[in-house]
């Protein structure tokens, strides 16, 4: 079987149904394109990776080629490349030449930006269609559908990184945060393990009001809600010691944080997450506080080979590791 | 037809069978051709060729090259772009992606096309440009082809390197219309470790950024405030290894934080950000390769994720997927075979280099040609 797939010729596609559509009529029987002629691609006799264009792929770039070396800025020149991205959007360069072209013609961008979602909204992985959203939204400086359109994209996949990466642009550069946390809260009602919906709170809090002491209060509540409703969390932990970071108390003896362990001692959670704070803990006590090494240790200890044996084995030689670290740092 | 069987077989079984021969076939069909279905995958064809012919190299079938690998060698050096002769646009050269500004790479100049002399051809038109991703690619797969990088033109290269770093450290893929980021540093630290010339690259403004994008949870994005995200710590710590700024410029805190993120990805394959379901093939390379560079690979439950990995294989056409009972592709085939080499000393797959992403084998190959 794969020895007559072998021998196919790569290029050997007319069968493709793209080149069937009655509509279509190639680029090379367009009369008001015969003043072009086309530049074909060869490889040479050894081509790697043949990709077996289909005749209208061909057809396409080929007037691409010859219209792009001789510079042409036109409307024709335009709707080709509309052509080619139908085709293939991830072309870097089939994008760049369109810019050139929309700039030379002054074309409208609202109906670019039209164009753009589109086809963001079909291929909502490709780096190239979003850069070419944030291009355009630099040249019109108007940011007022992008929050909009990455709600949407976002409401498709709430973790899509490029939509979060636009987002995160448009609201830094425009400075748009005023209803945002609102819309993270939002996505965290949806999904309290969203780990993109987490960092957008942080990024908000950090571009924002920063980590004032209130602040800080305020983020541990929420987050020590959240840990409460589901505790094995590591969206949410990550995020806990985020804040703790900015606090002077570190990961001991903040109010907020105390009562959340005491809450989840109480309820007996035995949550890996829980596990590993409680022994960052204990070693940043120790660290602090000589005194207590004798009494944290064990303990410290036993929380690891629970983690190690019970509650969380497949990370068995990484907690084993602590154990041994812990000792060599602490032990007598 | 037998399907239903298979499954129950395959949930009996504890491992999968390692097809080793349908994957070795599997990367000579991507390189011979691929269907028109993938023509979105026309600008990076150098990266698929880097896939497949790695992918050999780690199944240690490159053998099955033997017969052509003149031929493959020439055809990568077809997409380099010469400087012309006053040296004029140096900051164009590298290797082509997209040939969508090019003329007819054969007919530049016929004289020495197809043959050993061939060596690229010069840049038709100002969006004739270099692709980082891709002179990266292209370098690796000669290097492990046993080619001597002779004609590579270094002067171009480094130019073109060096044209594609930004005022903040990171780098562009290409001269104009691109996103920059550390996928893009990486691939600019390879090239220059590989050409053994650092004058490319302002190394501290990159060491900068990267530490730059570390997030509160210890991982790295795709830029400053970005979440943390498998793929784009390993680009970072990769690249700060191979400049030599691993060890100064993260704190112990910063690397102990970044391990536990790190095997915090583990479920039984591994995921690339948290709480992202379901586990994905390739970060089977990018999490135990980053664990690796760390000096912390042991902490990998190895046996949960060969399982896993092998339970990504297609039976039927050879190669692996992104998920359990997906189809497979050039990507997800070379980064599940490269994880499997990455965490365990196995007689499945060749040794990989973590860092670099090319086999031991292929790694020595470049030792001796820097040592002639």
């Amino acid at each position: 079987m794969a020895d007559k797939e072998l021998k196919e010729s790569p290029t050997d596609s007319s069968d493709e149904c793209s080149d069937q559509e009655p509509s279509y009529i190639f680029y090379r029987d367009r009369p008001e394109w015969n003043d072009i002629v086309p530049v074909e691609l060869h490889e040479g006799p050894f081509p790697v990776v043949a990709i077996a264009y289909s005749d209208r792929f061909k057809d396409i770039f080929n007037y691409f080629r010859a219209i792009v070396l001789k510079n042409e800025i036109s409307e024709r020149a335009f709707q080709l490349t509309s052509d080619a991205l139908e085709l293939n959007p991830a072309n870097y360069t089939v994008w760049q030449y369109r810019r050139t072209v929309l700039k030379g013609l002054e074309k409208n961008i609202q109906k670019e930006l039209s164009f753009v979602r589109t086809i963001i909204e079909d291929h909502p992985k490709n780096y190239q269609v979003w850069h070419h959203r944030r291009v355009l939204v630099e040249w019109s400086g108007d940011p007022s559908s992008e929050l909009r359109l990455t709600e949407i994209v976002l409401a498709q996949d709430a973790k899509n990184y490029h939509a979060w990466q636009h987002r995160q642009w448009v609201l830094e550069t425009f400075k748009l945060f005023d209803h945002e946390l609102e819309f993270v809260e939002r996505l965290l009602e949806d999904d309290i393990r969203n780990n993109s919906a987490w960092n957008q709170r942080y990024f908000v809090v950090k571009q924002t009001s920063g980590f004032t002491e209130d602040i800080i209060n305020r983020e541990l509540t929420f987050t020590v809600n959240s840990i409460k409703i589901v505790c094995n969390n590591e969206s949410a932990w990550n995020y806990l010691r985020g804040i703790l970071s900015h606090c002077p108390t570190g990961l001991n003896g903040h109010p907020i944080v105390e009562e959340l362990c005491q809450f989840l001692d109480y309820n007996k959670s035995e949550a890996p997450f829980y596990f590993s704070f409680l022994v960052d803990r204990m070693e940043e006590m120790m660290q602090s506080d000589p005194l207590k090494r004798e009494v944290l240790l064990p303990k410290a200890d036993q929380v690891l080979q629970l983690l190690a044996t019970k509650m969380d084995p497949i990370r068995r030689e990484y907690w084993l590791f602590l154990s041994r670290y812990l000792n060599s740092q602490f032990a007598n | 037809m037998g399907g239903k069987k298979n499954t129950i077989d395959r949930k009996m079984d504890d491992c999968k069978e390692f097809t080793k021969e349908k994957h070795a076939k599997y990367f000579l069909r991507c390189l011979n051709a691929l269907p028109s279905s993938l023509v979105s995958l026309d600008s990076i064809r150098l990266s698929i060729s880097f896939f497949a012919i790695s992918g050999l190299d780690v199944l240690g079938r490159l053998d099955l090259l033997d017969k052509h690998k003149e031929e493959y060698i020439n055809w990568i050096y077809l997409f380099q772009i010469l400087p012309n002769c006053n040296d004029e646009c140096l900051e164009r050269c590298g290797f082509r992606g997209s040939l969508a500004a090019t003329f007819s790479l054969e007919n530049q100049d016929t004289s020495c096309v197809g043959n050993v002399r061939n060596k690229g051809s010069i840049s038709s038109h100002p969006l004739d440009t270099s692709h980082i991703t891709m002179t990266y690619a292209a370098i690796n797969t000669l290097l492990i082809l046993g080619d001597d990088l002779g004609r590579i033109q270094r002067k171009g290269i480094l130019a073109g390197v060096k044209a594609l770093q930004l005022e903040n450290g990171s780098f562009a893929a290409t001269l104009e219309g691109s996103e920059s980021d550390v996928r893009f540093v990486y691939c600019a630290c390879c090239i220059c470790y590989i050409l053994q010339d650092w004058s490319a690259i302002n190394i501290e403004k990159a060491t900068h950024y990267i530490v730059n994008s570390i997030s509160y949870d210890g991982a790295i994005g795709q830029d400053r405030n970005q979440e943390g995200h498998a793929g784009l710590t390993f680009c970072g710590i990769a690249a700060l290894s191979l400049m030599g700024t691993l060890e100064t410029s993260l704190s112990l805190n910063q690397k102990a934080k970044l391990v536990r993120w790190l095997v915090s990805r583990q479920q039984s394959g591994f995921q690339g950000r948290p709480n992202k379901l379901p586990v994905d093939t390739c970060y089977s390379f990018w999490v135990p390769a980053t664990l690796k560079i760390l000096g912390a690979h042991q902490f990998i439950d190895r046996k949960s994720n060969r399982k896993f990995v092998l339970d990504t294989q297609c039976n039927i056409i050879g190669g692996l997927s992104k998920w359990i009972d997906h189809s497979s592709d050039p990507l997800h085939s070379y980064l599940g075979l490269a994880g499997l080499s990455v965490c365990e000393e196995t007689d499945l797959v060749e040794i990989i280099h973590p860092a670099l992403n090319v086999t031991k084998r292929a790694f020595e190959h470049w030792q001796k040609l820097v040592n002639d």
